[in-house]
């Protein structure tokens, strides 16, 4: 089965060579997705410093400018679905705010603790709903895309495409790094490489860590603004399904709020939502969980229980 | 002070040793202390903070050339002042001589009291982490006002030009650059994240009293002239969401003035001690040049309509605008518009209005941090 090694941020804490000379991965040739690190990829000096092996950056990030540039009619398709995301984005944002604002009060109201929870079931099933009605409109407009332009229909995205699976053919591993999840999942999806993964043994990281899972979930605490809701963003790869990936939480989340991650938990279970702050290792084999340094998982009380190695 | 007078009147010596070990003025608690040395008929401490008389006196300390007034200035507070210094029956205004920290504007230099609590934000100073926009300076030749028009334009350090950016278009740029260290503050905030790298177009007027007074001329600039101007030139979304305008006192009042005249062109709007003064019967009492400002907060109060969707409004509470800024929020979010409204304890001068960007500059345009996990 293939290993997932899953790590926080690296810094102030560098774990990736220590996990990578414990765990044993293999190193033969590398694959390296920093899309997420936009005009920055394939900056990876330090990650061949930890990383022992040939490092080869997939560049999908200038790939994609590459073919913006000669194929305008996909570039013009690409930008129009973006910004119906984007729009559609922002109508879902009023929605969730209502229902947000609602289900924090009744969690603070004074009712008998019967009234409350029949009510609170509700609102969470309510915020539920939103939620996969949110993942049905993306997926909608993304099929819409695909119907337009299919990876067969421009020659230039099949080219790039095909020349990203013959690297990914001779690398049994794959690293992915932090950086914009935005950029990197819709990078991952032009070319198709979120499909490309499942036999590869994978490290990631903040963002990387993200895209594997098949929920991808936005949150901030400590923006200039304050907090903001978590938002569903999309679908991920789905390889680590069932979990919803909390990079840096230590610096995003109001961890003594305990109204706010209780409604998270219930809001994105069955899913579990963990952790994965700098230094933080949470290891897979395949699906299978095996391995939790320093990782902690929401619970419906509103609280942070580290996870324990099974 | 005490300590220095508590054995009576102090020697000389000892006046050199406090003065050159404490920092001036003296700041404690909410107690703050002015001192001037030196020989005066009389001086009054000049701070133009609305609610405390205009002048207030310094007691001189007996048998020292030393003069002192204590003023109570409440936790966090920042306020610009002078010292007013009567010599042979003539006055003269100078900057604190013991306080080495000083604010310029347009009209020179005050020096700055930092109360209690407050802190100089860190994304106000220069980052060297920071990528540096650039500026770059353009024409335009106005129909309207029959003239070339120069803009100085900010671009984002990461600039290109296959992607899409918001745009900003602010008043008196230059005294915002100058004054308010604009891009040391852009820089800084995209840098951060929270702001997206986005285009700012400064503008200027050399005739503001008037042109930013509701001026039609001036609101058919911005939204005929200079806006396509700025979008035939480089990439923009073209949406109003990503389109703001933003000005400081009368460039507060033209900035929403622009809008409310071209609905749906600007959808974010920043006004910072915005000079909206207004009568509700009778005449204003705000001289003539806020003639034709308070004939438009007047007909706006009236019928505010949508001029934006998101708004970002601040003002200081030791300036008079402050109840003509409070006043119009309820009319504004009566609208449906998104308002956050901001008071802080400054006056109305630049590095006021430096203070509020991050708050105003990110809730009007989020930045990606909210999307990028490390």
């Amino acid at each position: 089965m293939p290993q997932r090694l899953l790590l926080g941020p690296q810094r102030p804490v560098t774990n990736l060579g220590q996990v990578v000379n414990d765990t044993g991965i293999p190193m033969g040739p590398i694959a390296v997705i920093s899309a997420g690190w936009q005009e920055a990829e394939g900056d990876i000096d330090d990650v061949r410093e930890l990383v022992p092996g040939s490092l080869i950056d997939l560049k999908l990030y200038h790939r994609a400018d590459e073919v913006f540039s000669v194929d305008a009619h996909l570039h013009d398709a690409h930008r129009e679905r973006q910004d119906q995301l984007k729009e559609l984005q922002r109508l879902y944002r009023l929605r969730l705010r209502q229902l947000m604002i609602a289900a924090r009060q009744l969690r603070r109201s004074h009712a008998s603790a019967e009234m409350i929870a029949a009510e609170e079931r509700h609102a969470i099933s309510q915020l539920r709903a939103l939620d996969r009605h949110h993942l049905g409109r993306i997926e909608s407009i993304h099929r819409a895309f695909d119907d337009r332009i299919g990876v067969t229909c421009s020659g230039s995205l099949a080219e790039q495409a095909d020349a990203i699976r013959k690297i990914l053919d001779d690398c049994p591993t794959v690293l992915i790094t932090g950086g914009n999840v935005i950029v990197l999942l819709n990078r991952l999806r032009l070319f198709g490489v979120d499909r490309l993964l499942s036999d590869k043994n994978l490290i990631a990281w903040s963002a990387g860590a993200m895209v594997l899972s098949d929920l991808i979930v936005l949150y901030h605490d400590k923006t200039p603004q304050g907090r903001r809701d978590a938002e569903v963003f999309n679908t991920g790869a789905g390889l680590l399904p069932g979990y919803v990936f909390l990079p840096d939480a230590r610096r995003r989340l109001k961890e003594n709020d305990d109204v706010r991650i209780g409604l998270f938990c219930r809001r994105f279970s069955p899913a579990t939502s963990v952790t994965l702050d700098s230094g933080s290792l949470l290891q897979f084999e395949g699906t299978e969980f095996r391995k939790a340094v320093d990782v902690r998982r929401l619970t419906n009380k509103g609280r942070l229980a580290r996870v324990k190695t099974s | 002070m005490r300590k220095l007078f508590r054995k009576g009147t102090p020697a000389r010596t000892d006046i050199d040793a406090f003065i050159a070990a404490a920092e001036f003025p003296l700041v404690d608690g909410s107690d703050v202390t002015f001192v001037f040395r030196g020989q005066a008929e009389a001086v009054n401490l000049r701070c133009w903070m609305s609610g405390l008389n205009t002048a207030q006196p310094f007691q001189a300390l007996p048998g020292t050339d030393l003069w002192a007034v204590t003023i109570e200035l409440p936790e966090g507070s920042r306020i610009e002042y002078k010292f007013e210094i009567v010599q042979n029956g003539e006055r003269s205004l100078i900057l604190d001589p013991l306080n080495d920290v000083i604010a310029h504007d347009p009209f020179g230099a005050n020096s700055v009291c930092q109360g209690s609590g407050y802190l100089r934000p860190v994304w106000t100073v220069h980052d060297p982490d920071a990528r540096k926009g650039s500026i770059e300076l353009k024409t335009i030749n106005s129909r309207k006002f029959r003239q070339k028009r120069e803009i100085q334009i900010y671009l984002p350090a990461r600039f290109r030009r296959n992607r899409r950016y918001p745009l900003l278009i602010v008043h008196d740029g230059t005294d915002y650059l100058r004054f308010a260290d604009l891009q040391v503050v852009l820089d800084n905030l995209m840098h951060n994240l929270e702001i997206p790298q986005m285009i700012v177009a400064l503008t200027e007027s050399s005739n503001r009293l008037k042109e930013y007074a509701a001026d039609e001329r001036h609101a058919f600039y911005l939204a005929q002239e200079l806006l396509p101007f700025v979008t035939d030139t480089y990439p923009l979304i073209d949406e109003a969401q990503a389109r703001g305008i933003m000005g400081a006192s009368f460039g507060g009042v033209a900035a929403l003035h622009a809008a409310w005249r071209f609905p749906g062109r600007f959808g974010r709007l920043l006004l910072q001690s915005g000079s909206f003064a207004f009568s509700d019967i009778g005449r204003h009492e705000r001289g003539p040049v806020f003639d034709p400002v308070v004939r438009f907060m007047n007909d706006f109060r009236e019928q505010p309509g949508f001029p934006a969707e998101k708004m970002y409004m601040s003002c200081g509470i030791y300036e008079s605008l402050i109840y003509e800024n409070r006043s119009l929020l309820p009319k504004l979010q009566k609208q449906g518009i998104d308002v956050l409204f901001e008071e802080a304890r400054d006056a109305h001068n630049w590095e006021n209005w430096r203070d509020r960007l991050q708050n105003g500059l990110s809730w009007l345009f989020p930045g990606p941090e909210w999307m990028v996990y490390e």
